[in-house]
């Protein structure tokens, strides 16, 4: 392959050079029927799961179908989206935070044909390229990270999982029988670039050994004082030690302070974490981003850990799928996961569930834990 | 080079064990300055190529051009 | 045929959720086959490699990659994640494998026309595989070489007028709701603040000088689909100061059986009929609502607008009129000190162009922050160690009772010494002639 240039002039990376542009605009994007009546919405209804239809002042109405993705997506999907949102959709599209695409029309019979279209697409494997659902008290896309696919210190895979798990809550992206929307996202390592906290179902890459020290090498690839600071725990220290008969300059690692979180390995590729025995994922549930009827929460650990099983994770799946349905059998009506929780009692939950609570479930980090320990004697039997 | 640019310079060169600091560090070569014209004063080093910045993905740091370890240990000089 | 044999992956194709696998393996066929005679910069097989090195994953439950230091392009200090594969002989495709983040329109709405011309330059210069989107919300573009980076950047900002997102100690690339693009609930436009001050902080988010990451986000209601109050350490969430409005015809709708409630999201199973008294007055968090077996009343003057009487009857109840937003600061993830959730900082700003009263706001905490905050710390972290009390002085806002869920609980109160009358300078012999040693 020749190298082809853009035009850009690495002799001179000035020339030309245009930067700080920002974003398109996003108004440029916008459907006409969109521009239209930006602002002026009056309300919007569900016709059916992953179906939208809102209505403006103005009487239009515009239809949105909503479709699951991955969200690793290769630029041929990508292309076949276009392709669809050209003949159906005027040659625009948009996507949802948590990784679903959707379809706009303002016109009903299009809104048919699109269905029907999306509906049969799929992949060579059999999996749908565009399932329609993700709307309403269901289960919708889930927000995650890049894992074994890209990342250098996740403690599970992040694609792999998402894909077991939604297609075992696959009815549930489909239909909109749950007392309320549960939100499901997984982070593959303790970081939590996806912002599991305040999810109903959280999955959570933990390691649980300290890194190894390469000494043969922590001089040489690592500046060591970068490594000690970025210790959260300050579990990192320089030390000397001998190696093959040499002192080298290398780091020691105080075992029982280490949180397992990598950053370490970030600054020093000689202070590898990754391990396939103590690797494993721990199950957050009750949190909520949501202002509606109780304030936002945070979510709780209530298995601290499941080993990575792929390609499948089964273990993790039945107990979302457990939970989820424990959940829709006992909640009331707009009642979030963390709330009917909360209503219930901790307590309760585990019983109900049959999660079993081991003291790994106790709060024991810094400040904050005793807030969560029980200052009352009410609870139940 | 301005007589802030070589301050920066001299600061870097009189760290041992260590190529690359976080922005704050460099407050303490201008006490008499806030944090944005300091900020002026290396985003005009980078753009001179004398600083290059190094990220960890989630923090940021900057070092002078060419220093440190992992870009020879990756081949991308 | 494949180049790797992947029995583990090839697992995840089976199963009714689109499958990951199988889109990679298209892509790696479209580029075997080269239908557009596309001249690829990067190697041709580098979709195979990855599933190579992901089913050496599979098999041994560790990652193959590394972490890079390099930012981006030239003078930027961000928006490129430098990664390398630990195994670079077996999968040479991937050996050098680095993303690219891209500044994402707000609101996430896209012409075809724009996503293809972005297919076209990601498949000459790079894996041909993206995120769509990642969590901050960027369009990434997932592995490709350090030659490239310069080429694609040139080429996104003379051919396709955009810019790259953020990474590292810098703004992140900020994000948004769809707000009042289609959405009856969004109380300012959050599409226009979230592009007006990407556009007027494009400094701050390419050339990281903070102590850490710092993210804005924009929800347009208490709702929360972008989770500000979250995920970001400055979130403007929309609200509104006076009544919620109601169409109590449409109300007697929903009682009546004529509406669906909550829009819908609840047809998936047979609740029974729809109780206005049950689920809407009693499950009110202030119980400001009352029914009279006819009419809704609402004391709005208790109402703290938590959207679940709108969220349940959309038809008949809106938002105020009176619209703005709030404004909480600190949110992040776990590490260190476990997750923060956003304080509240303004109870209620009005939004209009050009934003400048909120700016002030921010400006006035990053100039704060830049100074006093720790490196790797986060906007919250900061506070926490410095006191809720200095930010606001930082700000200039008066403490009112609503920055609280309750008083402190303990009398430990740090006066100022010209709060106290004469001062922390006393006269001891004074204190002697009334009282004995």
């Amino acid at each position: 392959m020749a190298f082809i240039s853009s035009g850009y002039n690495p002799e001179k990376p000035m020339e030309n050079r245009i930067t700080d542009i920002g974003p398109r605009k996003y108004d440029e994007f916008y459907p006409p029927f969109i521009a239209k009546n930006k602002g002026k919405w009056l309300y919007h209804e569900i016709l059916e799961p992953g179906v939208l239809v809102h209505v403006a002042e103005s009487g239009d109405k515009v239809y949105t179908v909503r479709c699951g993705a991955a969200r690793l997506m290769s630029i041929t999907h990508l292309r076949e989206m276009c392709d669809i949102a050209d003949k159906y959709c005027g040659g625009y599209l948009r996507f949802t935070t948590r990784n679903n695409i959707e379809f706009m029309t303002d016109k009903e019979d299009v809104l048919k044909a699109l269905k029907a279209d999306l509906a049969s697409r799929k992949f060579s494997g059999g999996s749908f390229k565009f399932p329609i659902g993700g709307t309403g008290a269901g289960i919708t896309n889930i927000v995650h990270t890049q894992g074994w696919v890209h990342c250098h210190t996740p403690a599970t895979d992040a694609s792999g999982p998402v894909k077991a798990v939604m297609d075992e809550m696959f009815a549930d992206f489909q239909q909109m029988r749950l007392p309320a929307p549960v939100r499901i996202s997984l982070a593959c390592c303790i970081n939590m670039c996806g912002a599991v906290h305040c999810s109903d179902i959280g999955l959570v890459g933990i390691h649980r050994k300290p890194p190894m020290v390469d000494h043969e090498w922590a001089d040489r690839l690592c500046e060591i004082p970068l490594a000690v600071a970025s210790c959260p725990t300050a579990a990192v220290r320089p030390t000397k030690v001998e190696y093959k008969g040499e002192k080298v300059n290398s780091i020691a690692i105080k075992n029982d302070r280490c949180m397992y979180c990598g950053n370490c390995y970030t600054m020093c590729p000689a202070l590898p974490i990754s391990d396939g025995q103590g690797d494993g994922m721990a199950i957050m549930v009750g949190g909520k981003v949501s202002n509606r009827i109780s304030m936002p929460k945070f979510s709780k650990v209530v298995v601290a850990y499941i080993a990575n099983d792929p390609p499948r994770w089964k273990k993790v799946t039945d107990v979302v799928k457990h939970i989820v349905e424990v959940y829709a059998a006992n909640a009331k009506k707009y009642e979030r996961l963390g709330e009917w929780a909360e209503r219930i009692g901790w307590e309760r939950f585990f019983s109900i569930t049959g999660l079993k609570f081991t003291y790994h479930l106790i709060d024991d980090f810094r400040e904050p834990a005793y807030y969560t320990w029980r200052q009352s004697t009410q609870f139940k039997f | 080079m301005t007589e802030e640019q070589q301050k920066i310079v001299d600061f870097l060169k009189g760290k041992t064990g260590k190529t690359k600091f976080y922005f704050n560090d460099f407050l303490e070569v201008f006490p008499d300055k806030g944090p944005r014209d300091v900020k002026k004063v290396l985003t005009s080093m980078v753009n001179a190529e004398i600083l290059e910045f190094w990220s960890s993905g989630s923090t940021t740091m900057y070092g002078l051009k060419g220093a440190g370890k992992q870009t020879h240990a990756e081949g991308e000089d | 045929m494949a180049k790797h044999a992947t029995p583990k992956l090839d697992q995840l194709e089976s199963g009714p959720w689109p499958s990951f696998v199988s889109d990679i393996k298209q892509e790696a066929a479209y580029r075997a086959a080269n239908p557009n005679k596309v001249e690829f910069q990067i190697p041709v097989d580098c979709p195979d490699d990855l599933l190579g090195v992901l089913e050496l994953s599979y098999n041994e439950r560790e990652t193959h990659w590394k972490h890079g230091g390099i930012v981006g392009v030239f003078g930027y200090g961000g928006g490129v994640i430098g990664r390398y594969c630990d195994q670079p002989e077996k999968f040479p495709g991937v050996a050098h494998f680095h993303t690219v983040r891209v500044n994402q329109p707000a609101g996430k709405y896209y012409t075809t026309k724009f996503l293809r011309e972005l297919c076209d330059l990601w498949d000459m210069r790079g894996s041909g595989l993206t995120n769509m989107h990642g969590s901050t919300g960027d369009i990434v573009l997932l592995g490709t070489q350090t030659p490239q980076l310069e080429e694609l950047f040139f080429e996104l900002t003379h051919k396709m007028g955009t810019d790259l997102g953020g990474s590292g100690s810098n703004l992140r690339t900020p994000a948004a709701c769809l707000g009042q693009s289609r959405c009856e609930y969004a109380c300012y436009d959050t599409q226009d603040m979230c592009y007006q001050l990407t556009m007027d902080y494009q400094d701050e988010l390419h050339r990281p000088a903070f102590p850490y990451k710092f993210k804005f986000k924009f929800d347009g209601c208490p709702n929360g689909c972008v989770a500000a109050m979250a995920r970001s350490d400055f979130a403007v969430v929309g609200t509104w100061k006076d009544d919620i409005r109601i169409d109590h015809a449409a109300v007697s709708a929903y009682v009546g059986g004529e509406f669906a409630p909550n829009a819908g999201a609840h047809s998936g199973r047979d609740w029974g009929k729809f109780d206005i008294q049950a689920e809407i007055v009693d499950r009110c968090p202030t119980q400001c609502m009352s029914w009279n077996g006819s009419k809704l009343s609402i004391n709005n003057k208790e109402c703290t607008r938590c959207m679940h009487c709108i969220n349940a009857m959309p038809r008949a109840l809106g938002i105020g009129n009176e619209r703005g937003a709030s404004i909480l600061v600190g949110a992040k993830a776990p590490v260190l000190d476990g997750a923060q959730m956003g304080s509240l900082l303004v109870p209620f700003v009005e939004v209009s162009q050009p934003y400048d009263e909120i700016k002030e706001i921010i400006e006035k905490i990053w100039d704060w922050w830049m100074e006093d905050g720790k490196n790797r710390e986060r906007l919250g972290e900061t506070i926490r160690r410095l006191s809720f009390q200095r930010l606001l002085e930082v700000v200039g806002l008066e403490a009112q009772a609503v920055h609280v869920k309750e008083p402190r609980h303990n009398p430990y109160i740090f006066f100022n010494e010209d709060e106290v009358p004469g001062g922390w300078e006393r006269d001891l012999e004074a204190y002697r002639s009334r009282h004995q040693r």
